[in-house]
Formats: structure tokens, sequence, C-alpha cells
């Protein structure tokens, strides 16, 4: 019974939410138009969150995604700016993350050092070469060919209804994600490793290898994240990705409350991230201040993981 | 004399009783065996004691007159000390603030830590237990594990506010001692014994407790069984009020004699903290290695699962190298299992069927195939005699011996030609022993061969063909079963320069 209540806690509180923003806003919250606005803001977090996810379920996590993000927005209008098609600079950009991630993986598993400090640094280091590449300018106008900038605007229309891509995008990614982790004998070692690392090897776990692959994914995630913001603001600046990874962590912490052990799972993750944009959206609307937005958004988190915390020691 | 009388314990889990109207009576001066298989209610007991876990009843008397329980500052207050199983101890810090760790340093001027008296005040307690040797200034951690005991039964001493110790309750404090520490421990608790207070004495060695204890009560499925006089009752009688079935031999006897395959073959094997290790084991062949704690014993194990390398000598498993890594290892049939099943053997939050599946994963290809799982999961869940139905329930959630079952389905799984046991009976009760004895002998004689590590003598004579003795890593002997016989013979190599 508590167990149940512990887990839908946050899923009652994310109904409430919408409840609120629903009678507040009568007009404008509950419409096609502004739910697709919000998906299509959401897009970007909901890449780098599904991806997060997959080293979060090894009690691992990843602080570089936000500049890694812009690191492959960067390399990607570089390109795009050197006069190389859209595919090439796409490429480029992933190829930067998949890198970027396994550089991370290295030193995490290989020469052992906690994700924490080791993402810390990598986090430093990618935003510095991105600062670097782009001389610290932001890459914008007709140097980014309106083929990539154009993909953000364009969708898929059902009846009146204009898909966004971004969201199509997003929505693979994270199906990708979910079917990697739950239904890949990949995704359950994954687990395993973040159940008992030494048990894992112990029972014959490439846990050094799996947690390569793993950040490298984190990382790809990142870098395309990176590259659906570019494409959408049709510009390219070293700090756009930075808000990410805040963002992203805190979804995954406010969808660890909704699951049974408290273990990552890359669909509660997507109500930690809807919960996260649909907040942002009302309280837009709502005109409240932006400063005001981050703390309550702050205390939303901490109220959500304190309570599961809370009612989990009763438990046991 | 004085008496301690907890009665009418009882204690439900959502319905289910785990201790139904128990009565205990404990006097100073005698050390009170309490026995059962586990989830026999024993754990409990002691939390009720402890009053660390809200009893439904519980009322306690001293020489007659009530005593309030209704918290851990009560159990404190009363004089009742607890030291567990598992140590719970500061590494980092040293031996002497371990010991005094619940209780306020001693000051000078008032603010200052007068450090000179912390650490007489450690060198008191320990030299009261005999532990003189044990230096206090050292970081806790680096201490064996029977000077850790030693340590915290010191800081139980000294824990007292003002009061005096009544009643130690001493949960399985052997089960990580080796003969030689364990004989200390033996030493310490006849003087505390000799000091007037009440031993309770919780321990899955009959031997030990036919030894040491005074009075036994046994309990059966949270129910109070028996108590008796240690004198008046024999080992068959408790295995008899424990499992509620007759008593039977402790090991079950070979039946297939030993192939005649060699599986393992090392000659002169030195790494870096094993040396001259000369032995070969035949399919079916069950070895023995034993010695003191920490002689070597782990890291030989692990040698075959790829982990640690060979600097000289040679050694082969199945006419090839040994395998170059834990992967590698399952990959060719070796199954291992851990000393530490929580820490190196089970994902305690993951379900009994994540847990036997693990090192098999590949062999269901890249999707996760959750029914077969299942099927398998239940299959060698019955093989091991697993009591639990319910193959998604977190192994956390089991008792002792379950999770060790669970670990042996794994490596049954894996259809072993080499099976590496390390401890693999510690902290599992009496039932579940034999049950594991049997899938030893069963997998023996299909071929498998199996190296069995043990600081438990009987488990060791009764199971094992031959034994390697280690000393400080490097092979003391090699034992053949003729010389196995007399008991005395081994205790000798274990104990060194002790006489025995």
């Amino acid at each position: 019974m508590i167990q149940k209540l512990r887990q839908s806690g946050t899923l009652l509180g994310f109904v409430l939410i919408l409840l609120f923003f629903a009678l507040k806003l009568p007009d404008t919250f509950l419409t096609a138009r502004n739910l697709i606005n919000i998906s299509q803001q959401l897009s970007m977090l909901a890449v780098v969150a599904a991806t997060m996810t997959i080293v979060m379920v090894m009690n691992d996590f990843d602080l570089s995604v936000g500049s890694m993000a812009s690191l492959s927005g960067i390399v990607a209008a570089m390109i795009f700016t050197a006069g190389y098609p859209v595919w090439v600079g796409l490429s480029a950009g992933l190829l930067v993350g998949v890198l970027g991630g396994l550089f991370n993986g290295f030193l995490v598993s290989v020469v052992g050092i906690l994700p924490f400090v080791a993402t810390l640094g990598t986090l430093t280091v990618f935003s510095g070469m991105a600062f670097l590449l782009s001389d610290g300018k932001t890459i914008f106008g007709r140097d980014i060919p309106t083929s990539f900038s154009g993909f953000a605007r364009s969708g898929i229309e059902i009846g009146d209804i204009k898909i966004p891509m971004l969201t199509i995008t997003a929505g693979l990614v994270i199906f990708i994600c979910w079917c990697i982790l739950e239904h890949t004998n990949f995704g359950r070692r994954l687990y395993a490793i973040g159940g008992n690392k030494e048990a894992s090897h112990l029972a014959g776990i490439k846990v050094v290898r799996l947690r390569l692959i793993a950040f490298s994914l984190t990382g790809l995630g990142a870098a395309g994240a990176g590259l659906m913001y570019a494409a959408r603001v049709a510009s390219a600046n070293p700090t756009q990705g930075s808000g990410l990874m805040l963002d992203a962590i805190a979804a995954v912490f406010l969808g660890m409350t909704m699951s049974r052990r408290g273990e990552p799972k890359v669909i509660y993750t997507l109500v930690g991230v809807l919960i996260l944009g649909v907040l942002d959206n009302g309280m837009t609307q709502l005109r409240v201040d932006s400063y005001v937005r981050e703390i309550l958004v702050g205390l939303i988190v901490l109220a959500a993981v304190s309570v599961s915390s809370l009612s989990k020691r009763r438990q046991s | 004399m004085q008496s301690l009388t907890f009665s009418n314990m009882s204690k439900a889990f959502g319905g289910v009783p785990a201790l139904a109207d128990v009565t205990l009576n404990l006097s100073s001066g005698r050390v009170h065996a309490l026995m059962g298989e586990n989830g026999a209610g024993k754990s409990t007991l002691i939390k009720l004691i402890a009053g660390v876990l809200k009893p439904d009843s519980i009322s306690v008397s001293k020489n007659g007159s009530p005593l309030p329980l209704n918290d851990a500052r009560d159990a404190h207050e009363a004089g009742f000390r607890f030291i567990h199983q598992e140590l719970l101890i500061v590494p980092q810090v040293s031996v002497a603030e371990n010991i005094l760790l619940s209780r306020d340093l001693p000051h000078r001027f008032g603010f200052a830590v007068n450090w000179n008296k912390v650490q007489a005040i450690a060198e008191e307690a320990l030299a009261f237990l005999g532990a003189t040797h044990i230096d206090v200034t050292l970081p806790a951690g680096d201490l064996p594990a029977g000077d850790k005991m030693m340590m915290k039964i010191a800081a139980a001493l000294v824990s007292a506010d003002q009061n005096e110790p009544v009643l130690y309750v001493l949960d399985e404090p052997t089960a990580a001692l080796t003969v030689e520490e364990s004989e200390m421990l033996f030493d310490v608790i006849e003087r505390l014994k000799a000091k007037g207070t009440a031993i309770l004495y919780v321990s899955h060695r009959i031997d030990e407790i036919l030894r040491i204890c005074d009075d036994v009560t046994v309990l059966r499925d949270g129910e109070f069984v028996t108590t008796n006089e240690i004198s008046k009752t024999s080992k068959a009688d408790i295995i008899e009020a424990m499992t509620g079935r007759d008593f039977k031999d402790a090991y079950p006897k070979r039946e297939i004699s030993i192939g005649t395959e060699t599986i393992v073959r090392l000659k002169n094997v030195d790494t870096t903290n094993l040396h001259d290790l000369s032995f070969e084991i035949r399919a079916g062949e069950i070895l023995g290695v034993s010695g003191l704690a920490e002689a070597g014993q782990t890291q030989l194990l692990k040698l075959f699962m790829g982990v640690g390398k060979i600097k000289s000598g040679t050694a082969s498993f199945i006419d090839e190298e040994l395998p170059g890594s834990p992967s590698d290892a399952w990959a060719r049939r070796v199954a291992y299992i851990p000393r530490e099943r929580r820490g190196e053997a089970l994902c305690l939050d993951m379900s009994v069927r994540a847990n036997i599946v693990l090192p098999h994963l590949s062999d269901y290809g890249f999707y996760a195939k959750p029914w077969l799982e299942n099927k398998d999961a239940h299959k060698f869940g019955a093989k091991v005699r697993l009591k639990s139905n319910d193959v998604s329930q977190p192994v956390g959630q089991l008792s002792g011996g379950n999770q060790q079952k669970i670990v042996f389905a794994r490596a049954i799984q894996g259809n072993p030609k080499l099976l590496l046991l390390d401890e693999p009976t510690r902290g599992v009760d009496i039932g579940a022993k034999y049950d594991i004895y049997l899938l030893v002998r069963e997998l023996s004689a299909r071929g498998c061969s199996v190296i069995l590590t043990s600081t438990d003598l009987p488990e060791v004579l009764g199971m094992c063909d031959r034994v390697l003795v280690m000393h400080e890593g490097r092979q003391a002997h090699l034992l053949e079963r003729g010389e196995m016989e007399s008991a005395d013979l081994l205790s000798h190599f274990y104990n060194g320069h002790q006489a025995s």
C-alpha cells in the first residue's frame, strides 16, 4: 500500500500540476497547439535525459552532457561554414559525442575516477573546446544551411495537427533507449552493474567494456540534442547546451521516485521530463518570474525525492 | 545468581508471525545458546531484546521485578550489549577510538581530547579480554577479523556510561573467524562469564555450542521448541529439535569414485600473493583448501576466475591456459561461489531470476527473453531446493541459506566443469547446509571438479578428498584422504604454533 503510494506519488503530483494549470489557464494550456509546443520545447531535454538514464542505471552519471551538446552544435556549424554538406556536419557532431562519451567512459572505467570528478573535468574540457573552436562567438545566419534548420520547423501533418520532427526524433530516441534498457541483455547487464559492480564482474560481466559503451551512448545522445538545439535556433553558441545537464539529472531523479526499487527507468524519466517541461511552460504563461520558477522547480524535485526516500525508510 | 526473563515475546510481520509467545530465561554467569534454522525467529528475538523492533508483546523482568523495554535506549540502560555478526567498525579510525566510539572521549583542559587516556582505557578493556597483542593506535580496518571481534567486545565493555553490562548477545560471532581466533573468543566468553554477566549466544555451529554453552533454547518457525541444559542433551537431539526431522549424518558420503581425467594442473606456480602451488585435480574430485584466515584461499580460487596473474610456473585447466577473466572463466564452465555473498555474489535489490541467470545472459541472445529466464530460474531453483516460488522476489528479502542456494543455482545453470566454493556454508542454517552438501556431491558425481575453502574443520573432513593447507600464501601441505582421518592432525596444521 505504502509502496504503491510512494510509486504513484510523483505521478499524482504531475496530474495535480496539470489540473492546476488547466484551471488557471483554461483557454491556452490544454490546447493541442500548446501541448505540441511543450513537446517540441522538451525534445532536447528528453533526448539527453533518456540517454542519461543509460549511465544512471549503473549508478554512474555524466555531468558533461550540457557542454557536449554545445560542442557538437559548434562542430557541426563550423563544418557547415566550411562548405561541407549537411550530412558531414551532422556525422561529425555525433562522432564528437561518441568520442567524448568514450573518453568519459575511459576515465571512469579504465582509469577508475569517480564519475562525478571525471565528468566534471570533461565538462570544463568540452566547454573550453567549444569556446576555442567558435572563438566565443555565435555561428548563425547564412552559414547555417536551411535544410538543417528547416528540419526543426518541419513536421508530419495529421489532420490539422502538425507533429514537429523534433518531437518525433525525441520519441524515437526514447523508444530506442527503452528497448535497449528493458529488452536487451545489454540493458539487463547494465542494471546488474548498478545493483552490484563487484558481483557482476565476478559473474563474468564485462563491466569495463559495458561502461565504455554506456558512456558513449550518453555522449551520443548529448551530441544529438545539441544538433537538435542548433537546428531549432538556426545557430550554434558555445553555451547553448548548458542548461540541459541539471534538468536531465533532475528528470531521472524524479523518475526514480516512481520505480519499484528506486532504479532509473526510461519511461519514468520521460514523466520526469514532462513534469519539468509542463511546469516551465505553465509558469511562463502565468508570467511567474524566471528566478522564482527556478526556485520552485528545485523545491519540487527535492519534495518528490524526499517523500520517496522517507516512505522507503518507513517501509524497511 | 541474577536472573533475566524475557517472556511473551511475540512479533508478526503483516499478519505472519515471526515469533510467537517465546520465553527465554537467562542467568548471570551462564552461556545460553539460541538455535534454530534461518527464519526460525532468532534475529527477530534479538531485535526485540535490543529494542530496535517494536514488539507485539514482550515483558522483561530482572530478579522478578519488571524492567521497561520500549526502545534501544532502554535496552542500553538495562545493560544489554550486542555484538553482531557483521562487524560495524570505522575502518579509517584507530582501534582505541573505535572502542570508545559510543561514549564521550576523555578530555583535558576542558576541550582537548586526552589521547593518552583514550589509549589507556582501550588497552585496559583489551587486556581484560586477554587481547594485549592488539596495537590500539592502528587503524581498525587493518586488524584481522578475529581482532576486530575483540575490539567490538571491548567496545561493548566500555560503552557503558556508568551501568555494568548485564547481558551480552553474540550473534554468530565465529562466522568470520578462524579456528584459532574462535578459541580466543571462547576464552573471552569464559572471562565474561566469570565476571557474572549473562550471555546469549547465537550460532549455527553445534559443535561449538556443545563446547561452550550451558543451556540451549531451540526455536522453529517462530515458536519455542525446547530449553535444556547442554549436559542433558545431545547433538542429535538439538538437530532434531531444530529441523523437526531425524538426525542424519551431517555430510553425505561419496558414492561415485573420482574420474581419471585431470582437469587442473598447477606446477610451481607463483603469483604476487601466492607461492609454490603444485597440485592436480581430477574430474569429480573435491579438493579442500584450508588454513588460517586470509592465508590465500580466496586468491587461489580467484586465480581460476582470471583474477590475478601467474608470474612463474605452469598452470592449465582442461589442457589449456587458465581463464583470463571472469567472463572467460564462466564461458569455459568454471563456476564461482564467492565468500562474500552480499558483496561479491548477489545484486540484493534485484530479483531471484535476474540473479540466477546473470552469468548466462549471453545464452539468451541479444534480446532479453524473460519467459525463458523464468523457466530456467524455476528449473534451477527447484534443483537447489530453493524455498521461494516467486522468482521475481528481490533476493535481499530471502534468508542467508536461500540466498546461497540462488548462487548455487547460478553455478549449476552453467553445468560447470570446475566449481569454486569459498566458504559455501557460512551463515547458512543446518537444513540448507545439508542441501548444499548434497548438491556438491551431485556435481562431483557428474564429473565436476570442486575446490572448496572452509575454516569449518568438520566440513573439510566430511566433504573433501584431499586437503591443501595454506600458510601465508604458500602451499604448506597437501594431505591425502588417508592422512586426514585424524582431526587432531589437521587441527595441528591449523593452529601451527599452538599445541593441540
